[in-house]
């Protein structure tokens, strides 16, 4: 029998619904359904294939940790390969700390139960406290393992793990530094190879000749700015292994170059930052570049010996090619307190000493007597003084303006005196009087010409530009003041506001040897630079002969006469052209007004055919101390030139004994 | 069937709940359970090493008479060598004596003599040791050098009521200071990764630069003493190869040990007589 057609939902009672054909507000939820899902998709689709690499990256930065070494810098030579700094090596142990990670977790629980034990939950510390305290106990007993062996009782700095924790995780924590052999030998025999305690070597920066040259050679500070080129990893955040920068002398000036290639690793962390074994990618740390100095290692040491505890200062240049084989500057310090790093006590030494200055390049001193040379030239030049006209009888002073001036040299000794022995005798009256025949512009105008008004370019960072070459007309400019002929008369012998450092004296002394004008310094050694060639100085022959003749004859029987006199400063066979010079200068010292003296002597040698030029000053140390060039710079001169010629004439003679500084 | 494949897998299930108690076993009672085996293996191990000391005892008789008078007139002047060597070493050790107390330096530390005998040789890649035949009943130390005519052997690693285990120099798991003969910086030398039948080799590290060392002219590697282990100027090897570490500052290179290493059947426990 067939069913009789009747609505269900009629007999549902409403609970069963039938619907006939698309609900228009249903469709409207299809689409807004479609739409969402289509949104859906998109994101997706556009995360997963446009900002695919934006997404590695991020990953990468969460798992990825870098870590950079530097590398060992490049040792720096003298002239004849000698070592002038090199790298030496300092052993340390390093707890190596992404190894502690599950006994760190021990520690820290069973710390937890000893407070909970001890005294309830009121006394726990907080989660941060307690992770502190167990990684301070855990490093301890590591520490006091290499303390049971090297019968120590070292200590952790708490502080320095915290930072060493939150900063550098991933590089290894160094417990004990700079262990000497016998503290290595037995950490290495008495500690298990697997351990997480091992013995590291590190390089610090050796100077074999300690305090030789520091000035000019320099020193370095830890740094942790490693400049990894071409290491991949930019983006990942990084940990820097403690190198070296270069902070002053041709370790700053040549840092780029010194500097070694840093190395690096790359790693695959934990979420709690620890890394995972074995890198990803490794390069190895690469040595830096090898510096050959102009420096004549051998010359220096005779320098700064003569020097002796005496404050001053000596700039020796090859004549020919300018490159510098002495700078000496004292008092001086030990490079090897700067390594790894100088304590208080040396910074505190060097302040009170005034060691950090280099005097020879940056002490600025009125060059006293040695100017007179270049008076003579600007004399000889312009037509004024001839080697064969006296232009003055000294009777020991001379009349300018209103006052006296004295002949410091010998007073009432040089009559009708001419130009070689003017000079050779430093004849005070005869330069007065010269210098008011040329006119201070003139003198002015022939310093500039020698650039003694300019710095010397030498490959040395913070040459100051304080030297002075005074001018009638820029006194009255900037300052406002007359120029009297007493100032021209001071001028024309080096004294008054004349200002050089010795290393621009050198060069100047140097270009006198060629006969020219500019000498530009040099600190990089070429066996092969070529001779310096520059504006000529436009003597005559005679004039030149008569310059020449009195600086020979300053050595030989005139302010100098010393180094002939004496058979220590003597060199056979090698005539010496020189020029002493005692400035004076005005000082207050302890509350004192009164002159001190610098003692000059600038030479240059053999006389006929020029190889080595020199500039030696020093400074006095308490008011009206008797100090001559004479007397007191020459001797210094005559030590290095000496060392010199004997090396010249016997070169597979050793001169000094191999030396290192243990 | 279900059933009859459960059955099957029984032995693996066994190892497996075995591996798990032994997981789950405190390491204290782990640590006596090892050393206990030790203990009761080692009459075996004695055994069967007088076993073999027999059979050499019997090959040694069956040596004529003249071969006897032979080796007991090499024995006797390799005796007369040695006593000079005794007498000179005496000498040494007086003027040495003399000069730490002249200039106040610490002696080295001073040993007893434990001769023993090698019961067993473990030789492969995950072991490079030897089992002697004296143990605590010898009063021998973990951590005590051990030589052998050659030089080094090895270390105590560990100590049982008869036997002891030597870690020998060819073990990874030794690193001792030595110095190159006539120097007196200290090098880090590890044993290497040794293949089984291959030659015994190290590693040494922290090689100043100014050794040059090389097949041709190979650098004896001796004890350095610094450590506080081994007396100083035992032979631990030489070193064969040296090149360039990556930071520059060292070499590291190679180190070939003696190759009776492999064949030792007597040596020396140094037992420190004041141990710290």
């Amino acid at each position: 029998m067939p069913l009789p057609s009747t609505n269900l939902a009629d007999r549902t009672g409403g609970l069963l619904e039938s619907h006939k054909g698309y609900d228009p507000r249903i469709v409207f939820f299809y689409f807004i359904l479609a739409a969402l899902l289509l949104t859906l998709a998109g994101g997706l689709g556009y995360q997963q294939l446009s900002q695919a690499g934006r997404h590695n990256d991020a990953e990468r930065q969460q798992n990825q940790r870098r870590i950079l070494m530097p590398g060992p810098r490049g040792d720096i030579y003298d002239r004849n390969n000698k070592l002038l700094v090199g790298n030496n090596h300092r052993f340390s142990v390093l707890l190596h700390l992404d190894e502690l990670k599950a006994e760190l977790r021990r520690e820290h629980v069973r710390i937890r139960k000893n407070y909970l034990a001890t005294g309830g939950k009121d006394d726990l510390p907080k989660y941060s406290e307690l992770e502190q305290i167990s990684r301070v106990t855990l490093v301890q007993r590591y520490l006091d393992q290499t303390n049971a062996i090297l019968h120590r009782a070292e200590k952790v700095d708490a502080r320095a793990l915290r930072r060493h924790f939150d900063r550098q995780l991933l590089l290894p924590y160094p417990l004990l530094d700079g262990l000497g052999d016998e503290d290595t030998a037995k950490l290495l025999e008495h500690l298990p190879v697997a351990s997480p305690l091992q013995v590291y070597a590190a390089t610090t920066r050796s100077y074999p000749y300690g305090s030789a040259a520091a000035h000019t050679l320099g020193y370095v500070r830890p740094d942790e700015e490693i400049d990894a080129e071409d290491f991949p990893g930019d983006g990942l955040t990084t940990f820097k292994m403690k190198g070296t920068s270069g902070r002053d002398g041709l370790e700053k000036t040549f840092d780029a170059r010194l500097q070694g290639q840093a190395g690096g690793r790359i790693y695959r962390v934990d979420p709690a930052g620890y890394k995972i074994n074995p890198p990803l990618e490794t390069r190895l740390p690469k040595r830096g570049q090898e510096l050959v100095t102009s420096l004549d290692i051998d010359l220096q040491l005779a320098a700064e010996e003569a020097l002796g505890d005496q404050r001053g200062a000596v700039a020796t240049l090859d004549v020919a090619t300018g490159e510098v084989l002495v700078l000496a500057s004292k008092p001086d310090y030990d490079l090897n307190e700067f390594s790894p790093r100088a304590t208080t006590a040396a910074v505190a030494k060097m302040n009170e000493t005034g060691a950090w200055n280099n005097l020879a390049l940056n002490g600025f001193y009125p060059p006293g007597s040695t100017f007179k040379i270049l008076t003579s030239i600007a004399g000889l030049r312009r037509g004024v003084l001839t080697p064969v006209d006296p232009i003055v009888n000294c009777d020991g002073w001379l009349q300018i303006g209103g006052r006296r001036a004295p002949c410091y040299n010998g007073i009432g000794h040089h009559h009708e005196i001419l130009l070689a022995e003017a000079v050779a005798q430093s004849c005070d009256i005869y330069f007065y009087s010269a210098g008011l025949l040329i006119k201070p512009e003139n003198i002015a105008a022939e310093a500039r010409r020698f650039r003694l008004d300019q710095r010397t370019q030498i490959e040395l960072p913070g040459e100051q530009g304080r030297m002075v070459v005074p001018e009638p007309a820029q006194r009255v400019r900037e300052q406002g003041e007359k120029w009297f002929d007493g100032d021209t008369a001071n001028m024309a012998i080096g004294q008054g506001e004349v200002l050089v450092s010795p290393l621009q004296m050198a060069c100047f002394v140097a270009s006198v040897a060629r006969n020219e004008t500019t000498t530009l310094p040099t600190l990089l050694h070429q066996a092969d630079r070529p001779t310096q060639h520059t504006e000529p100085i436009g003597l005559s022959p005679a004039q030149r002969a008569a310059l020449l003749d009195g600086m020979v004859g300053c050595v030989t029987h005139g302010t100098a006469k010393h180094l002939n006199t004496i058979a220590g400063y003597r060199i056979p066979g090698v005539q010496i052209a020189g020029k002493t010079g005692t400035a004076q200068k005005r000082v207050v010292m302890d509350g004192k007004l009164g002159t001190i003296n610098y003692a000059w002597f600038i030479c240059f040698a053999p006389a006929d055919k020029p190889e080595i030029a020199m500039a030696v000053m020093i400074e006095g140390q308490t008011i009206g101390e008797e100090l001559g060039g004479g007397l007191a710079a020459a001797p210094v001169a005559a030590q290095v030139l000496k060392k010199y010629f004997e090396k010249r004439n016997h070169p597979n003679r050793p001169l000094l004994p191999p030396f290192r500084v243990p | 069937m279900p059933f009859k494949r459960l059955d099957q897998s029984r032995p693996f299930v066994t190892l497996g709940l075995a591996l798990a108690v032994w997981l789950l076993i405190p390491i204290g009672v782990k640590t006596f359970i090892r050393a206990s085996f030790f203990e009761l293996t080692a009459p075996i191990t004695m055994t069967a090493s007088y076993a073999r000391d027999l059979q050499e005892y019997w090959g040694l008789r069956l040596h004529s008479n003249r071969e006897l008078i032979e080796a007991g007139r090499d024995l006797a002047r390799l005796n007369a060598s040695y006593e000079l060597s005794v007498q000179q070493n005496s000498e040494l050790q007086a003027e040495i004596a003399r000069l730490e107390s002249l200039l106040r330096l610490p002696s080295f530390t001073e040993y007893r003599y434990e001769h023993a005998r090698v019961a067993r040789r473990d030789f492969s890649g995950w072991w490079q040791r030897i089992v002697i035949r004296k143990g605590r009943n010898f009063g021998i130390p973990v951590g005590a050098p051990v030589i052998f005519t050659g030089g080094v052997v090895g270390r105590v690693s560990e100590v049982h009521g008869l036997t002891a285990v030597v870690e020998l120099i060819s073990s990874p798991e030794v690193r001792l200071a030595g110095v190159v003969e006539g120097d007196s910086r200290p090098i880090s030398f590890q044993g290497g990764i040794n293949p089984t039948f291959g030659p015994p080799s190290g590693v040494v590290e922290f090689v100043p630069l100014d050794i040059v060392a090389n097949r041709n002219f190979p650098k004896r590697l001796v004890t350095s003493g610094l450590g506080g282990v081994f007396p100083p100027g035992l032979t631990l090897g030489v070193i064969t190869r040296l090149e360039l570490s990556p930071d520059a500052l060292f070499q590291a290179g190679e180190v070939k040990l003696d190759e009776r290493l492999g064949s030792l059947t007597e040596v020396t426990v140094l037992v420190p007589l004041n141990p710290e």
